[in-house]
């Protein structure tokens, strides 16, 4: 679905405002800080990320399973749906929408397993709880939350038109793309249209390479306000990994999230 | 909210309860909306019939009376989970919003059951066919022709192709407009183009490099089944190629174009399943293949149905055809 993307549904339904996403999150926020949500949130796009990865997912693939995670809770409190249960239904229904193949549940199960066992058992003491029938259950609800809008356009294709646009700059172009990626650990995919969330991680890339093409970003007719806006969601991301260690904080910070209640006993 | 939930989701609760997992109260709490949803909304009527995936019935809209199509998605095999080809068509229907491509209007689930709502249309062009006798108006085939023309445009426009065109999949309605359904097998396309499956067109409707096994192809493969379905229109429903198999297919095709030759559609030897056919020539003049037909029309069909898909028309060139010319400015001007 190239080139459509003002008549899209992510267009027209998904890109978010900022006063919305505050206020949908009231509950969560009255438990954790803004900090610890991000934090939360970092967690589970690296949980999609290494899951995906595992998986042998093109990129597309992850980005679209992490935008379907962010939109869902962008609508609905962390107790809705266990994260580690959402993250891989996620994968489960993106890999499916972006024609990937699908994936076997039993695959996708042994790979979750696998990973929170080697790679998130700093998080997660015990290992995977889910089985086949909860991923397909929660398939149906994150179906209906994301309004059957499966469709989202990422940053990767305007980015790569942009940077041939720039003369063709390898190291522009992959540090631009891990910015791209990076990116989707902040609310930026919930608020900018991809094209802008592009540019202002092709901005950022020259920051941090000291390349100079101010005359081609004055070119742009972009709205400069929302690329700067979108730098200082990336900036503020950094800011706050820097000072963060994950492997000492999260299993804290999961303890503290808001959790489904447990079922009544009978 | 959890304490009021129906009996669906207390079932649902007990079964989680038993698994000593915390998942219920997501269930309980989305659960109820669906069921009330599902349940109560839609009275169904009849068995309309059976689609790519799913049963379709008629229903109504107890509260506004409309008649809606429902599909009804099996979900039997418990390792997809939602079949991916009615995900592709609720993905593709939420982004294709024309009045030339049916509607999707609602998504519902209940216990392993998931049910797409649909603008209900009185009959698909195959049965409109049947209700004729072997005579047909000729402002009816120009103004179904444009219509499917422009639907497909707009998924053209929007990178979608359909893959599965067929009288079947054209569905018409009392205002004599015409939509294009069943997306189950359209995909959306985009760059760069992967290899698609080759198993996709109902043989009849499909083009001869599908039939050599191209495994790239683009929007052309559409408008050979649209050329398919003019010639179809212009005959009453009397179908173009009624192959039987794939050799019986493309030899009918080049009986009626004559065989192509890599002069023609260079790079057809090329193709995964090629194999050379008798060179026939050009026997019989589009004039007795589409009697009733006029010379503009006549030539719009005969650049459609190309055999070298780089040279079939487009959807948008098409529609800009003269044959067109004297249409009716009403059909022509309504947008969606």
């Amino acid at each position: 679905m190239a080139g459509n993307f003002w008549q899209s549904s992510h267009h027209q339904q998904w890109l978010l405002d900022k006063q919305d996403l505050i206020r949908e999150r009231q509950h969560d926020l009255s438990i954790l800080t803004e900090d610890e949500y991000q934090k939360i949130f970092i967690f589970f796009a690296s949980v999609i990320q290494t899951l995906g990865e595992q998986l042998k997912l093109r990129q597309q693939v992850i980005a679209t399973a992490t935008v379907y995670f962010k939109r869902f809770y962008a609508r609905n409190s962390l107790k809705c749906i266990d994260p580690l249960l959402l993250a891989p239904t996620c994968i489960f229904l993106a890999s499916k929408v972006e024609e990937f193949g699908v994936i076997s549940n039993s695959r996708l199960l042994t790979t979750c397993q696998q990973v929170i066992k080697n790679k998130f058992s700093y998080a997660y003491t015990q290992e995977f709880p889910y089985r086949t029938n909860h991923i397909l259950e929660c398939e149906f609800y994150l179906l209906e939350n994301l309004d059957c809008c499966l469709i989202v356009y990422q940053p990767y294709r305007p980015l790569l038109q942009l940077v041939q646009d720039l003369g063709n700059e390898d190291q522009l172009f992959t540090l631009a793309w891990r910015i791209v990626n990076d990116s989707l650990r902040t609310d930026v995919c919930l608020l900018y249209p991809p094209y802008q969330i592009a540019i202002g991680c092709i901005q950022f890339a020259c920051v941090i390479l000291q390349k100079d093409h101010k005359v081609w970003f004055a070119e742009l007719n972009v709205d400069i306000e929302k690329i700067q806006e979108i730098c200082r969601y990336i900036i503020n991301l950094y800011e706050l990994w820097k000072q963060y260690d994950e492997k000492k904080e999260i299993q804290g910070l999961l303890a503290k999230m808001p959790k489904p209640k447990p079922a009544p006993q009978r | 909210m959890e304490n009021h939930c129906g009996t669906r989701a207390v079932s649902i609760m007990l079964k989680l309860a038993a698994n000593k997992l915390a998942l219920c109260s997501f269930s309980a709490r989305l659960e109820l909306n669906n069921t009330t949803k599902t349940m109560q909304k839609y009275e169904k009527l009849e068995k309309i019939g059976e689609g790519t995936y799913g049963t379709v019935f008629k229903a109504k809209n107890r509260e506004s009376h409309e008649i809606v199509a429902l599909k009804r998605v099996r979900l039997d095999d418990d390792d997809e989970g939602v079949p991916s080809s009615a995900l592709r068509e609720i993905c593709l229907l939420k982004e294709l919003k024309h009045k030339n491509i049916v509607r999707l209007y609602d998504v519902l689930h209940s216990d392993k059951k998931l049910t797409l709502v649909f603008e209900h249309c009185d009959q698909d062009l195959k049965k409109y066919f049947d209700s004729l006798n072997g005579d047909i108006d000729l402002d009816v085939v120009k103004s179904f022709m444009f219509q499917l023309l422009r639907g497909l445009a707009f998924c053209h426009s929007h990178n979608v192709l359909h893959r599965d065109l067929k009288p079947q999949n054209l569905l018409i309605n009392k205002n004599g407009e015409l939509k294009l359904a069943d997306f189950g097998l359209a995909r959306a396309f985009g760059i760069p183009v992967k290899c698609y499956s080759a198993e996709v067109v109902t043989l009849w409707y499909r083009p001869p490099d599908v039939l050599f096994g191209a495994k790239l192809y683009t929007t052309s493969i559409d408008m050979w089944s649209a050329g398919c379905i003019f010639a179809e229109l212009a005959n009453a429903g009397r179908p173009l190629f009624p192959g039987s198999d794939v050799d019986d297919q493309l030899r009918r095709i080049f009986k009626l174009l004559g065989t192509p030759t890599e002069d023609t559609w260079s790079g057809m030897t090329q193709l995964p399943d090629y194999k050379p056919f008798p060179l026939y020539q050009l026997s019989m003049s589009f004039t007795q293949v589409v009697p009733k037909l006029g010379s503009r029309g006549r030539d719009l069909l005969q650049r459609l149905l190309v055999c070298n898909p780089m040279q079939r028309l487009s959807a948008d060139d098409a529609m800009a055809h003269r044959y067109f010319s004297d249409l009716n400015p009403a059909i022509k001007n309504d947008r969606c």
